[in-house]
């Protein structure tokens, strides 16, 4: 089955001015991400995730290597088609109100007519912005109602991919375990979701796979099962256990968080 | 084909909504109005230099409210959205770039029209105001009532709002360019007004081209060679000034220069498209 991203030794440099050298953010990244599961991209502030999203999309062009989203060439118009994008803290066109915003999107997706607007109150419903908090304009919504407006926006033209960076920085409990439910959800309905993030607890919670970057490079790639599980270790903390218990205890392992693993991935100097 | 159009429109629409619902742009426009309508009080000149006097300062009032729409308008077309981060949110999606460039600049040229097309009925109703006001000023006389009428209904204003309208068409294209490459919208504003200023100075340099023998230095023959040709002449416009004057211009010569506008606006948007198609976002 073609995934719904790929990407072969993917590089970017950025040139820093004149005489002051280049910049490389990310290295000859390998990643493959399966259709239908929950990616969370990780690495610290400047390990080249939000690059490699923007290379996935098309804003970014590569300096060498190449990505594919559901078997087209990233940047391509049949690329793009493919993917929805939420990018980390989104300014929207703050004169437009949330409907006009997703209607806005709907139509640059090449949408239209009583098909679109359908579209958006489907979605308007979904965020929990249906209504008349769908009407009022954007610069009057709290951050976590604008991240879900983002979040219909990057929906309507409905992608098979939905890329989101960073969709819970700066967002309330309450605003963050709504965007963590949508994701779910979403996941649910058969979506792709790559997402970065840097609350680890919330990345745990609903990720299949992670990937872990450093200075642009892939330090860790996996099944969080695979990645946490301390595969030699044993912890029996159970009273009176029946006989499934026992063979359950027999054949898996204890997990670690993901933010020890996460620490523990990266480089020494980079923990302190 | 039609997906582009489309796509393009919502651009536009987008940017038309964006500058209307602005305050920036609203003040600008009341101050327009203001000054056409000032020009009614400018009473103690003959009726003739009375109608020249208003349509002189109705016409520079469309002229410089376009120029400052035109200029903040298309200053912050690309830098305000790559700023405001909104412009990731809208290059992620099936929108080729050349779309997003014309998307723009149709949107900028559509709210100059509707700027330029009310100040005109401003500056025709404070013209027909006076017509009337002047009439009967002279106490009816049917042989001077004709003459302000046709001062007053003078039919090549028409010729005199699509020049304006189409220079500032061409003002905006190059705000889009420098748009496309700049980072800063002072940059761009800097820039537009630049080569604005230039422009008015460009049949000097062409002049001083055509003329200069082998005896000049190539590198000043150069410049003058570029100048020419890269930069439009805005002083081709003065046909504006030829109306008011009360002068005969021509629909051929209105029509060639709308031409010799058009060319320069696919030339500046062919110019910016490639710029923009390479711009890491």
């Amino acid at each position: 089955m073609t995934p719904a991203v790929r990407t072969q030794g993917l590089r970017k440099e950025f040139a820093l001015g004149w005489f002051r050298g280049r910049l490389l953010a990310v290295e000859g990244l390998d990643m493959e991400v399966r259709k239908g599961e929950v990616f969370g991209l990780l690495g610290p502030n400047g390990s080249g995730k939000s690059t490699a999203m923007k290379m996935i999309l098309g804003l970014l062009r590569p300096t060498g290597g190449r990505a594919e989203v559901c078997g087209y060439r990233a940047g391509t118009i049949s690329a793009r088609r493919q993917i929805g994008f939420l990018p980390e803290n989104p300014y929207f066109p703050n004169f437009l109100s949330g409907i006009e915003l997703v209607r806005y999107y709907g139509r640059l997706s090449g949408m239209g007519g009583r098909k679109l607007e359908t579209r958006i109150a489907e979605l308007m419903e979904l965020v929990r912005l249906g209504g008349e908090a769908g009407k009022r304009p954007l610069r009057t919504y709290s951050k976590g109602m604008l991240q879900r407006a983002g979040l219909a926006g990057a929906l309507v033209g409905d992608p098979e991919v939905l890329m989101l960076d960073e969709p819970t920085a700066g967002v309330d409990p309450a605003g963050s375990r709504e965007i963590r439910d949508l994701i779910l959800e979403l996941k649910e309905r058969g979506k792709t979701v790559i997402f970065s993030s840097h609350l680890l607890e919330q990345v745990e919670d609903v990720a299949d796979r992670v990937i872990v970057l450093h200075r642009g490079k892939k330090l860790r790639e996996g099944r969080l099962e695979d990645l946490l599980s301390k595969k030699n270790e044993w912890q029996i903390r159970m009273q009176g256990l029946d006989e499934r218990g026992v063979q359950l205890l027999g054949e898996s392992a204890p997990r670690e968080r993901l933010e020890d693993y996460f620490l523990r991935s990266l480089p020494e100097e980079s923990r302190k | 084909m039609i997906g582009g159009i489309r796509r393009v429109l919502a651009v536009a629409g987008n940017t038309f909504l964006e500058a209307v619902r602005q305050k920036v742009f609203a003040v600008l426009f009341l101050f327009g109005l203001v000054m056409v309508g000032g020009a009614n009080y400018f009473t103690e000149f003959s009726y003739q230099e009375q109608f020249k006097f208003l349509k002189d300062l109705g016409y520079a009032s469309i002229g410089l409210t376009g120029l400052l729409i035109g200029l903040l308008g298309a200053a912050q077309l690309i830098p305000g959205e790559i700023e405001r981060r909104t412009i990731l949110t809208a290059l992620c999606r099936p929108l080729r770039r050349w779309e997003f460039i014309w998307g723009k600049y149709l949107g900028l040229l559509f709210l100059l029209f509707v700027m330029v097309g009310i100040m005109s009925a401003a500056v025709w109703g404070v013209l027909h105001w006076k017509e009337g006001q002047l009439i009967a000023s002279e106490g009816g006389d049917p042989a001077v009532a004709g003459l302000i009428r046709a001062e007053a209904r003078d039919p090549r204003m028409l010729q005199a709002v699509l020049l304006v309208w189409v220079k500032l068409a061409v003002v905006a294209a190059l705000a889009v360019f420098f748009s496309t490459i700049a980072t800063s919208t002072t940059f761009v504003v800097a820039m537009t007004l630049m080569v604005y200023l230039i422009g008015h100075l460009q049949s000097v340099a062409r002049e001083q081209w055509l003329e200069s023998g082998e005896a000049s230095r190539w590198l000043v023959k150069s410049f003058l060679v570029l100048v020419s040709l890269l930069i439009p002449d805005f002083n081709l416009y003065n046909l504006i000034d030829e109306i008011v004057a009360g002068n005969a211009v021509h629909w051929k010569a209105t029509l060639e220069v709308t031409g010799y506008s058009v060319v320069y606006v696919f030339i500046l948007l062919g110019a910016a498209t490639l710029a923009f198609e390479g711009r890491d976002i």
